[in-house]
C-alpha cells in the first residue's frame, strides 16, 4: 500500500522556488511534510501532481493552501490526512509517521486524529445533522452520553441547534458545510483538513463559514489546513502556502497576497 | 448508532418493497414445498406408514402394489424364508363409497391386526380390531360415523382417524383382512378367490431387510421382495413427481436468492458515495460489510415472518382435497437456507465495498 519511504533523501538544492525553508526551523511543529512527491499513473500517462513538497505547521495554527485548479492541493491534503499514499517523502503528525501506517492503521488514524471537511458530498444522506456527528463518535467508541453532549454543543456553536434533526437534503449549502465542520471537530482531532469549503457558496456565506471554521479551530487549539483558490478567504488564516503545478512555496503573511 | 437500522428507518418504502418482494418469493418456496410434501405424502403415505420391514409383490406387477395379485398361500411361503420373522397379507383396492350421503372414491386396505402391515399415524381413536371397523385418513369423517362401500354394500364404522396414511391422494380406510375379503368379493362377483396384493414381512432382529428381500425374490417363485423404502420409491410416477416439485422449489429458491443478491448490490452501488465518505472519515470495511449483512438479515427474517403468515393462510384457505400440514422442520430449514444463501449473495455487495478507494471522497471529482 505504502510506497517505500526514502528517509535519507537529501534536501534538494536545485533550482525552482525555494521550498519551505522554515520546515527545519520549526522543530516543535505538529505537522511535518518532508520532501513529499506524488506521481499518478506510470509511464506515458504519469502525472506528477506533487513535486518535493516540504512544509511544517505548528499546533494551533490555521493555514491556507492556495493554488489554481489542478495544482495539487487536494493531493497534498489527502496525503497529509492518510487518504492517499505518497510516492516518496514522509508525513509526520506529532510522533506518528503517517506514511508508514498500514491500510487498517490509516483507517483508525483518520477516525481518531483527523477531521475532514470535503468539497462536496460531505454528509451521509440518510443520517440527520446530529446523527452525522454522532456517527463519527462511534468510530472511536466515545460513550453515548458524552457524544450526545458534544454533538449538541457543536451544533449550538455552529448555529444549527434547530436543524439537528434535519436530513442533509433539507439543509442549505451553508448549513451542510457547517454540519461538516462539526463532524470534523467531533472526535477532537489533532488536525482539521478542509478542502474548498466555500466552493459551493456565495461570497458572503463563504466568509461566514470560514470565519466560523477559524473560530472553532482557534477556540479549540486545533491545527487547521484550508485548501482554497479564493484569495479573499486567506485573510482569516495565519499563514499561506502557495502551490503551483505541484511545487509548494510559502508566503509568510496573508496580507502579502493582497495586491 | 446503527447505520443499518437508521438507513432502513429513513428508507422505509425502499426496504418495504424489497421485504414485500422477498416475502412473496419465500412464500412461494414454503407453499410449494409444503404442498409437494403433502401431495407426495397423500400419494404414498400409506406405504410409508405401514408397520413393516418390507413388502412382497407379484413379479409381474412391475413394482406396483395395485397391479400385484397373489394367492393367499404366498404368505406362508414368505414366512418360511430364512430371516423372516413374521408375514401377513395386505390387500388393497379402489372403490366408491358413501360418506355422509356423498359418493367419493376411496382406497381400502385390508391388514391382519396381529401381523406386520398395520397402519401408523393414528391421531384419534384406535385401529380396527373387529369386522366392520375402519380407521380412516381423509374424507371429513368423525369417529362413530358409518361409511358404506359401493357397490359391495359393506358398512364400516369409523373407530380411528389416521394422519399421513393416504394412498393415491384419496380418502383411505384400513379394515381387518376378513372385512376386506368380504368387500372385495362383493365388488368383484364371480372371482374364485380374493387375491392379496402384497405380503408384509418383518425380519428377525439380526437380519438385514434388503438381504431378506432378495432371498424372498429368489426363494419364492413368482414374487419380488422389497424393503419398505424401496417399495415407496418405486411407486410409479413418484420419482418424476418428486423431481418436478424439486425443480420448482429449487428454481423459486434460486430466483429469490438472486433477487436479494442483486437488490443489495444495486443498493450498495447507489450508496457508493456515502460509503466512500464513511471510509474516508475512518470507517473500516468490516463495519460497512456488517451493515449490509445486518440489513439482509432484517429483510430476510421479516420477509420470512410475512411469508409464514401467508403460508398459514393459504394452507387454511386453499381447498386442495388432500390433507396439508405445515412441517415446522421444513419451514425452519427453508428460512435458514434463504438467510444463509442471501448472506452469500450479499458478498457481491461486500466485494464492491472492499474495492472502495477512500481517497476518492476528497475534492470535487
Ligand atoms: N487519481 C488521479 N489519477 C491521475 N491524475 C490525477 C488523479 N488525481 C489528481 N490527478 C492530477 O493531479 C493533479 C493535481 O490534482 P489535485 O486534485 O490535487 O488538484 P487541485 O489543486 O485539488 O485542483 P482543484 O482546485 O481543481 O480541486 C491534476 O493535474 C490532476 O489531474
Ligand atoms: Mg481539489
Amino acid at each position: 500500500m505504502n510506497d517505500p519511504i526514502d528517509a535519507t533523501s537529501p534536501v534538494p538544492d536545485g533550482p525552482g522556488p525555494a521550498p519551505s525553508a522554515d520546515a527545519p526551523t520549526r522543530p516543535g511543529a505538529l505537522l511535518h511534510v518532508d520532501h513529499v512527491s506524488k506521481v499518478y499513473g506510470s509511464g506515458h500517462t504519469a502525472v506528477t501532481a506533487l513535486d518535493d513538497a516540504t512544509m511544517a505547521v505548528d499546533q494551533g495554527e490555521f493555514v491556507a493552501l492556495l493554488g489554481p485548479s489542478g495544482s495539487g492541493k487536494t493531493t497534498l491534503i489527502s496525503i497529509i490526512g492518510g487518504l492517499l499514499s505518497a510516492t516518496s517523502g514522509t508525513v509526520r503528525i506529532g510522533d506518528v509517521d503517517v506514511t508508514a501506517l498500514s491500510r487498517r492503521e490509516l483507517t483508525r488514524f483518520r477516525a481518531e486524529r483527523v477531521g475532514f471537511v470535503f468539497q462536496s458530498a460531505n454528509l451521509v444522506p440518510f443520517l440527520t445533522a446530529r446523527e452525522n456527528l454522532l456517527y463519527v463518535a462511534t468510530l472511536v467508541k466515545t460513550p453515548k452520553k458524552a457524544a450526545q453532549q458534544r454533538a449538541d454543543q457543536l451544533l449550538e456553536e455552529l448555529g444549527l441547534a434547530d436543524r439537528a434533526k434535519n436530513l442533509p437534503e433539507q439543509l442549505s449549502g451553508g448549513e451542510r458545510q457547517r454540519v461538516a465542520i462539526g463532524r470534523a471537530l467531533m472526535n477532537d482531532p489533532d488536525l482539521v483538513l478542509v478542502d474548498e469549503p466555500t466552493a459551493a457558496l456565495d461570497t458572503a456565506l463563504g466568509r461566514q463559514v470560514v470565519q466560523l471554521l477559524r473560530r472553532e479551530i482557534k477556540d479549540r487549539g486545533k491545527t487547521g489546513i484550508m485548501v482554497t483558490h479564493d484569495l479573499r478567504m486567506v485573510e482569516y488564516t495565519d499563514r499561506v502556502f502557495e502551490i503551483l503545478d505541484g511545487h509548494l512555496t510559502h508566503v509568510e503573511e496573508p496580507s502579502a497576497l493582497k495586491h | 448508532m446503527s447505520l443499518a437500522g437508521t438507513e432502513i428507518k429513513r428508507a422505509k418504502l425502499r426496504f418495504g418493497l424489497l421485504t414485500g418482494a422477498v416475502s412473496l418469493l419465500v412464500f412461494l418456496v414454503l407453499l410449494l414445498s409444503t404442498l409437494s410434501g403433502a401431495l407426495i405424502g397423500a400419494l404414498v403415505g400409506a406405504l410409508q406408514g405401514l408397520r413393516t420391514d418390507g413388502l412382497v409383490y407379484a413379479d409381474f406387477a412391475r413394482d406396483n402394489i395395485a397391479a400385484s395379485r397373489m394367492e393367499p398361500s404366498v404368505v406362508d411361503a414368505v414366512a418360511a424364508v430364512p430371516g423372516v420373522a413374521n408375514a401377513a397379507a395386505v390387500g388393497t383396492f379402489t372403490t366408491a363409497a358413501d360418506i355422509a350421503g356423498q359418493q367419493v372414491d376411496v382406497q381400502v386396505f385390508g391388514f391382519e391386526p396381529d401381523g406386520p402391515g398395520s397402519p401408523s399415524g393414528l391421531s384419534d381413536g384406535r385401529l380396527p380390531s373387529a369386522p366392520g371397523e375402519a380407521a380412516v385418513d381423509g374424507g371429513d369423517v368423525a369417529i362413530g360415523d358409518t361409511i358404506t362401500l359401493d357397490p359391495a354394500g359393506t358398512d364400516l364404522t369409523v373407530v380411528g382417524l389416521l394422519r399421513g396414511a393416504q394412498f393415491n391422494a384419496i380418502p383411505t380406510m384400513y379394515v381387518d383382512l376378513d372385512t376386506y375379503v368380504e368387500a372385495a368379493a362383493a365388488t368383484n362377483p364371480g372371482l374364485p378367490f380374493v387375491p392379496i396384493n402384497a405380503v408384509a414381512f418383518a425380519v428377525q432382529p439380526d437380519a438385514d431387510v434388503a438381504t431378506v428381500a432378495s432371498a424372498i425374490t429368489s426363494d419364492v417363485p413368482g414374487v419380488k421382495g422389497y424393503t419398505r423404502d424401496d417399495a415407496v420409491a418405486l411407486i410409479p410416477g413418484i420419482e418424476s413427481i418428486t423431481q418436478s416439485f424439486g425443480i420448482l422449489v429449487g428454481l423459486t429458491f434460486i430466483i429469490g436468492i438472486v433477487v436479494i443478491g442483486f437488490f443489495f448490490l444495486i443498493l450498495t452501488v447507489q450508496k457508493l458515495k456515502p460509503f466512500t465518505l464513511l471510509r474516508a472519515i475512518g470507517t473500516g470495511t468490516g463495519r460497512l460489510a456488517a451493515t449490509v449483512a445486518i440489513q439482509i438479515t432484517i429483510v430476510v427474517w421479516l420477509a420470512s415472518a410475512i411469508a409464514l403468515g401467508l403460508t398459514l393462510l393459504a394452507v387454511r384457505g386453499l381447498n386442495t382435497g388432500i390433507p396439508v400440514q405445515l412441517d415446522p422442520q421444513l419451514i425452519l430449514t427453508t428460512i435458514l437456507a434463504v438467510w444463509i444463501f442471501s448472506l452469500l449473495a450479499g458478498l457481491l455487495s461486500i466485494r464492491r465495498i472492499a474495492r472502495i478507494d477512500p481517497a476518492s471522497a476528497v475534492g470535487a471529482r
